[in-house]
This record gives structure tokens, C-alpha cells and sequence, in this order.
């Protein structure tokens, strides 16, 4: 589960990689920060599983995305997709902890779920998606 | 003798199994959720009606007032779930006639307002979300998440 969740920030952070090149200027300070959170986040579930002795599994050298990306549209579905696999991934773990014994983790995924919420405003409308917030995040009925 | 202490273990079984089930749920006092759904109704109300007063603002505001209003059926359904003991104080609230919603003096302050309120509905969802039992973790994380979206709507 929480393996789940760092696999889609490995695989936002490649998503961010590949859209830069499609996006408009205007974008590129929020860009830059949702890439950013994901590196950072990713960073600490790495040392959350290396307190625990496990080896965190590295990124895939590279994702297949659903659709190819050849304009600003479609580079921003494929941004909104990364974040609503985020949202997923974390508001899973987020049902799955104790208050008492996960109070990190609890915090993470907050703060993954409302990055992935906030961000996803500017790519869901670049690609058209409405509405331009989910009323439940990482819920999985989203599409 | 036997057959009455039969009966009575297991009239002292049954009420013990009722009371460990009641015992966890039904805590004193109000459900925590009941918080946050107060706030979610509000802002429901207070949204379609600047939407209603503001036509300019309805692109943004319709769908806000959607989100809260699925915010509170969920935390309502929750609280039903949870606590039977506060459904009938939860319908209540929601079959009452909402206050009118004192129509914003311009757009700019409605969205102001309103921005304000879902901030404040943000931070309220997620604090209790690091405190409760998992499974309502997951909603209250997923509500300040939309509300965070909505402030950025609002921008």
C-alpha cells in the first residue's frame, strides 16, 4: 500500500519530466512545485522504509502513458491522470492507519491528497475535464 | 437450579455482548463529524445562493455547492452509521429550513466569503482526519482535499 503510493510518485515525477516540454509558460512556477512535492514526498517514504529495513524498489525507467501526449491537452490529461493515481494511492493509505501509530504517514497523505487536489485545477482545465475538482479525492470514482 | 442459571448465564451473556456493542458505539455528546457537516451544508446553502445572486459566478459555484453538498450526505451517512443515537439530531438539521443565506454585497465579497469558509472547512477536515479511526481518515482527507481545490478555484 504504501509501496503503491510511492510508486506513483516515481511515476509523477516522470509524468512532470515528459509533459514540461507541452505545457504553456504560465504553467511552468506551478509545475516546477508539484514536481518538486512529489521528489519530496517520494524522499520520505523512502526513509519511512528504510527505518523500517526495507529497500525502497526504484523508479521504472519508463511509464506507458494511456494516451500519447502531442499537445498542451493532452500533456496536461496525463499530469491530471499522475495526480488522481497519487490521490488514490494515498487516500488508501490514509483508510489504512491508526491514528496512534501513523500519525506520519496520516500527515503525508493528507498532504499528497490535497497537493494532488490543488494542482490537478490547472491541468483538468488545460484538458478540458470537468469538474475541475473531484468532491472526493483518491475516493476512485474519479475517471 | 441448573436450568435457572442457564437461563441466567445466558441472559448475562446476551446483555454483555449488547453492551460491548453499544459500548463502542455510543460515546457522549455530539458525533465529531458533525462539525464538518454543519460547515459543508453552509457552504452548499451559501454557494447556490451567491450562484443565484451572481450568474457570472455560477461556472465556479455550482459545482462548489455540488461538492458540499456531497461532503455532507457523506458525512451524514456516516454519522448514521456510526451513531444511531444522533440521526434523528442529524435530519433535523438538515430538513430545517436553512437560515437565508444574507446575499453577499457583490461578487467580490461572496467569493471572498465563501473562499474564507472552505479554507477554514479545509484545515477543520484535515486536523480531525489525523485523529479519528482509519476508515473515516480516508473521507475527511478527501473533503479538505476538495475544499483545498475549491479555494484554488476561487483563486
Amino acid at each position: 500500500m504504501l509501496l503503491t503510493a510511492l510508486g506513483t510518485e516515481h511515476a509523477a515525477i516522470w509524468v512532470y519530466g515528459l509533459v514540461s516540454a507541452f505545457l504553456p509558460a504560465s504553467t511552468a512556477t506551478g509545475l516546477a512545485a508539484a514536481s518538486l512535492a512529489h521528489r519530496e514526498r517520494r524522499d520520505a517514504v523512502v526513509a519511512l522504509l528504510a527505518r523500517d529495513g526495507i529497500a525502497a524498489p526504484p523508479a521504472a525507467a519508463a511509464y506507458r502513458p494511456p494516451s500519447p501526449v502531442t499537445d498542451a491537452a493532452s500533456a496536461a490529461g496525463l499530469a491530471a491522470v499522475a495526480e488522481d493515481d497519487v490521490a488514490a494511492a494515498w487516500r488508501a493509505v490514509a483508510e489504512r492507519t491508526e491514528a496512534a501509530t501513523g500519525g506520519e504517514l496520516r500527515r503525508l497523505a493528507l498532504g499528497a491528497v490535497t497537493a494532488a487536489a490543488t494542482v490537478s485545477v490547472t491541468w483538468r482545465d488545460l484538458a478540458g475535464r470537468t469538474p475541475l475538482v473531484a468532491p472526493f479525492p483518491g475516493d476512485g470514482s474519479e475517471t | 437450579m441448573l436450568r435457572g442459571a442457564g437461563a441466567l448465564a445466558g441472559l448475562l451473556t446476551g446483555v454483555t455482548a449488547a453492551g460491548t456493542l453499544a459500548g463502542c458505539a455510543r460515546p457522549e455528546g455530539p458525533d465529531p463529524l458533525e462539525e464538518p457537516l454543519a460547515a459543508a451544508r453552509d457552504d452548499a446553502v451559501t454557494a447556490a445562493a451567491a450562484a443565484a445572486a451572481y450568474p457570472e459566478l455560477a461556472g465556479r459555484l455550482t459545482p462548489l455547492s455540488r461538492a458540499r453538498r456531497a461532503h455532507a450526505d457523506a458525512l451524514a451517512a456516516e454519522i448514521r452509521r456510526a451513531r444511531p443515537d444522533r440521526t434523528a439530531t442529524v435530519d433535523a438539521a438538515a430538513g430545517a429550513t436553512p437560515a437565508p443565506a444574507r446575499p453577499a454585497a457583490s461578487a467580490a465579497a461572496a467569493v471572498t466569503a465563501l473562499r474564507r469558509s472552505l479554507g477554514t472547512a479545509r484545515d477543520g477536515a484535515g486536523a480531525l482526519a489525523l485523529t479519528v479511526e482509519p476508515s473515516r481518515c480516508g473521507l475527511l482527507t478527501s473533503v479538505a482535499a476538495s475544499c483545498a481545490g475549491h479555494v484554488t478555484v476561487l483563486g
